[in-house]
């Protein structure tokens, strides 16, 4: 750290004025809408990364300025954002979204304008078609399901029933959950779309009850999430031998009475690499509380190697960035543990945990 | 900040399309139509089902007029026998099935994760010159729709639109056609929409479901009952204003360092708290209609869509 | 089959309740009020703040549904007796324009996060195979009273022969010397209250968020246009009719018919089912199920 601090100095001391100037980086999350828990949670990941990397000097021996704005959960909203501050605060990269809904169009319109994008919370497949100058820090869909249903499958499930919701994630994690869990000789019983923002979902948990499966994989978020646990403990529906299995456990559990996903099991982004127990320290002693979801973790990544991109590159260009954050990407250990990135830029390499919930998030 | 104006003002073109095609169905027919939204969905799902299957731009657009005019009839033909606010009831009701039956076509319409890569209109011009052609074109569109629906209004079939709308039976007396002379006027709207929803997909390049959802149709009314329904200007100066001071909640947030979440707040409270100050104080809009030919003073201060309705209630 | 009329009875209760709201005002001031559900939204939302005092959930929502009928009234006398003045489709978007300042309110007050009641947890009821909780049981029989309640005041005292008075010819009511405004504010106050109760009765049988009251918008018009706007307990049938229809549909196997064990409408196809059913009976009954009304122009 020290020597970075030494190398930006001089390099500040040397250069001509403007490369002392601030530098201004944007972020669009769902701070508002159904997802707006994890959204606050990637914003502290975020404000983490941003103090630590302030209190060591700024970036270029300027301070580093991180611009939220809200996408509200909506595409619109989001690319209004995001067009914001591209053409008023002129920012080089932008992190965000969540939904890979609202995430795809984003990062295509950064990628058009030639800014750097960070994808730090969608896992959809489609995120890896964007194209040059957008990164992924968390594992696509296909890695996380692929190692959903080896676990499934190493359980000794062999019938599965699935539920998600009906959005862009959902839809990727369904296929690529029942392709890969189908691949390795399961069985999928019923695979199940939900929709968003409902009060009830008996029908659906009865409709996956049907099939008389072994298991219930089942991946959500926020009030609906919260819906699904309650009503089907209060249906006894996984409450013997077919348990319920979360993928993204601690996205699924965030919002729900701890009484209803008592016995739940399930795998989650190991947001804790080798490096990330003194984050995981900071985020505790600067909100109180342990981990509010996994996401935060790679918000605060994303500023990290920014800084590290910008440094290398000595310059906020966006083209210098991206062509730095190639090579930082080439072997970078982050609190998340180490991130690699693949020829798309593309985090190759996710590692995941296997948890239960026994009056919290246990590992297994 | 220039680029910034630029897309707002693209915005504000947009939107305006379609407070135009909302005012002739509310200012002019007297149609309370709550499901506006799926008409602009038409435009933007015809751009995109054409770029999937590889036809061109002008087969977008024919396919969303097509599909705006196929959504138009049937939101008339439910109309024949309904009352005014049930059949506004019934077109939200439609237009919610429409967009469930998007998402989850995921085969035919991309599911939730929509259609992406559109290719933008004047992509291959540098910068800022491209998006100064875009808002060139949608300028010129819009002042050519809102030529197109004068002509229409101060023709003798705008003069019939606002018989029956008045006088719904006198012009049943008279033998005009409600069925037909609201069909029509519903299916030159959705082309409207329709043509503004074919731009937008080739301005944003991406179309999903999540653009469709009923807020926006609550966002139009409050456009034209803020501009003033019945008169064209107003429909077109409610959508500019209105679509600015959205774009700008963002700036003020900045300005008082309020949390990012207040922005969908504030947002709310514009478009809600406006259309209620304007509904219970200036009921006829920032620019009122023009009852008669050519004689500027308003001979009342209650809107088209207030007056049709009473005569269905009376 | 036991089960599947559990499911309908509490998914009606859900929509009952603020239906009949919906509905009886609508008698009297012929404009559906969308502002309603999000006086479900407020009573939910107090019960719970008043709960987090400390109060008794009971308590806490009795207090709960009279606040939000003496807002609902004052809102009446502010706002919408203004915009009558312009018209019922003036009245109705500007109960949509009011819905969304709620909105705001909501968002600021309570903030996006779902939220619960403090509640005691038992294991589900088993009946015949069928399955619930016991605070299914008691929400919906609260809920039941409170429908019983409501028809007794409609059909049984005095007021409730001024409301139908009122709502069948309210000039003629007026001449025999009823107090129109009157009764018509005791309407919206007991709409208020079945609102609130409606949108305590969800609460407590899942989450509370601020999102709630829009997200049920549709499904309760359906039910209160179903059942005939301004047929209070016409409502209640309607909503009826809507739990059958969601629940018959994700319910019916047709795997037999092409040789497969299991081939369900997919689930997110049940919302869709009550709309395509308001359309398809608006169609046919323009004014819903149980009314024999004149036909408009």
């Amino acid at each position: 750290m020290r020597k970075l601090i030494v190398t930006a100095a001089l390099l500040a001391a040397t250069s001509i004025v403007a490369q002392a100037a601030d530098v201004t980086i944007g972020a669009v999350l769902p701070l508002s809408g159904a997802s707006a828990t994890i959204g606050d949670d990637q914003r502290r990941g975020i404000e983490l990364a941003v103090e630590e990397v302030n209190a060591a000097g700024g970036v270029l021996g300027g301070k580093l300025n991180v611009i939220v704005e809200d996408s509200g959960g909506r595409a619109p909203s989001a690319l209004d954002a995001a067009k914001k501050l591209v053409t008023v605060d002129n920012v080089p990269a932008v992190i965000g979204e969540y939904s890979s809904g609202i995430t795809i169009p984003v990062g295509q319109y950064l990628v058009q304008e030639k800014r750097v994008h960070l994808n730090i919370g969608s896992s959809s497949g489609l995120v890896r078609q964007l194209g040059e100058g957008s990164f992924s820090l968390i594992g696509l869909d296909n890695v996380s399901s692929g190692f959903a249903a080896q676990d499934v499958i190493d359980n000794g499930w062999k019938k599965a029933a699935v539920i998600a919701p009906n959005n862009a994630f959902g839809q990727g994690v369904v296929t690529q959950f029942e392709k890969a869990f189908t691949a390795l000789g399961g069985e999928i019983t019923t695979a199940i779309l939900y929709t968003e923002g409902q009060t009830t979902y008996r029908r659906e948990l009865q409709q996956l009850e049907r099939g008389a499966p072994d298991v219930y994989v089942y991946s959500a978020y926020g009030r609906e999430a919260a819906t699904i646990s309650r009503e089907a403990f209060e249906l006894g529906i996984g409450a013997g031998s077919s348990p319920w299995y979360a993928i993204y456990l601690s996205m699924c559990t965030s919002d729900s009475d701890p009484r209803f996903i008592q016995g739940q099991v399930g795998m989650d982004l190991n947001n804790i690499g080798a490096n990330g127990q003194a984050y995981a320290d900071a985020y505790q002693a600067k909100y109180g509380e342990g981990f509010r979801s996994s996401f935060n973790g790679y918000g605060y990544d994303a500023v990290k190697m920014l800084v590290a991109a910008i440094e290398k590159a000595g310059s906020a260009e966006p083209a210098a960035i991206s062509a730095a954050l190639v090579e930082v990407g080439a072997d970078y250990e982050g609190a998340t543990g180490p991130i690699v990135f693949d020829a798309d830029g593309q985090r190759s390499k996710q590692p995941y945990e296997k948890l239960k919930i026994d009056d919290g998030i246990k590992p297994r | 900040m220039f680029e910034f104006l630029l897309h707002v003002a693209i915005m504000a073109c947009l939107y305006g399309m379609l407070a135009l095609s909302l005012n002739l169905q509310v200012g002019f027919a007297g149609l309370i139509n709550f499901g506006q939204i799926i008409l602009f969905g038409a435009g933007t799902y015809g751009a995109a089902l054409a770029f999937a299957n590889g036809f061109g731009p002008v087969a977008g657009l024919a396919l969303g007029v097509a599909f705006s005019t196929a959504i138009a009839v049937a939101f008339a033909q439910l109309g024949r026998n309904l009352g005014a606010d049930y059949w506004g009831i019934a077109t939200l009701a439609v237009a919610e099935v429409l967009r469930i039956l998007i998402t989850n076509e995921v085969d035919l319409t991309g599911g939730a994760q929509g259609i992406a890569g559109i290719p933008l209109i004047f992509g291959d011009w540098p910068r800022p010159v491209g998006p100064l052609m875009t808002l060139g074109l949608c300028l010129v569109i819009l002042l050519a729709a809102w030529w197109f629906c004068r002509r229409l209004t101060e023709s003798r079939f705008g003069l019939a639109l606002k018989l029956i709308r008045e006088e719904p039976m006198l012009a049943l007396s008279l033998g005009y056609d409600l069925n037909a002379a609201r069909t029509a006027t519903l299916v030159v709207a959705g082309a409207m929409a329709a043509l503004s929803g074919f731009v937008f997909a080739h301005y944003v390049t991406f179309v999903g479901p999540d653009q469709l959802v009923a807020a926006e149709t609550f966002l139009i009314w409050a456009m034209v009952i803020i501009g003033g329904s019945g008169n064209h200007l107003g429909a077109i100066v409610g959508a500019i204003l209105m679509q600015f001071l959205f774009a700008f909640v963002p700036f003020v947030k900045d300005a008082f360092g309020a949390p990012a979440e207040y922005v969908a707040a504030m947002r709310l409270t514009l478009v809600g708290g406006g259309l209620l100050v304007f509904l219970m104080w200036r009921t006829q809009g920032l620019i009122p209609e023009r009852i008669g030919d050519a004689r500027p003073a308003p001979a009342t201060g209650r809107p088209a869509a207030a007056r049709m309705v009473e005569k269905h209630n009376g | 089959m036991i089960q599947f009329v559990i499911d309908v009875v509490i998914r009606s209760v859900d929509l009952a309740l603020i239906a009949i709201g919906l509905s009886s005002v609508y008698s009297l001031i012929r404009f559906p009020n969308v502002t309603l559900v999000q006086y479900a939204t407020t009573g939910a939302l107090v019960a719970l703040g008043l709960q987090m005092l400390g109060l008794p959930l009971i308590v806490a929502g009795l207090l709960a549904c009279v606040f939000v009928g003496a807002v609902a009234v004052v809102l009446n006398v502010l706002i919408f007796e203004r915009l009558l003045t312009a018209g019922s489709a003036i009245a109705m978007i500007g109960s949509l324009a009011l819905s969304m300042v709620f909105s705001a309110v909501f968002l600021v007050t309570a903030g996006p996060r779902p939220q619960r009641f403090e509640l005691d947890l038992n294991p589900p009821i088993r009946f015949l195979g069928a399955r619930f909780t016991d605070h299914q049981l008691i929400s919906v029989v609260i809920s039941a009273l409170a429908i019983a309640a409501f028809a007794l005041i409609l059909f049984r005292t005095d007021l409730g022969r001024c409301m139908r008075a009122t709502a069948t010819n309210p000039v003629l009511a007026r001449g025999t010397g009823i107090n129109t405004r009157r009764v018509t504010n005791v309407v919206v106050f007991l709409s208020g209250i079945m609102a609130a109760l409606g949108g305590i009765g969800i609460s407590v049988k899942g989450e509370m968020s601020a999102h709630l009251g829009m997200e049920m918008l549709l499904p309760i018009f359906a039910a209160a246009i179903l059942g005939g706007l301004g047929n209070a307990l016409g409502a209640a049938l309607g909503a009826v009719v809507i739990a059958v229809a969601e629940t018959l549909v994700t319910n019916v196997n047709f795997g037999p018919l092409v040789g497969e064990s299991f081939l369900f409408v997919p689930a997110a196809y049940a919302t869709a089912a009550s709309f395509l059913l308001l359309v398809i009976v608006l169609l046919v009954r323009p004014h819903g199920l149980f009314v024999s009304e004149v036909k408009r122009v």
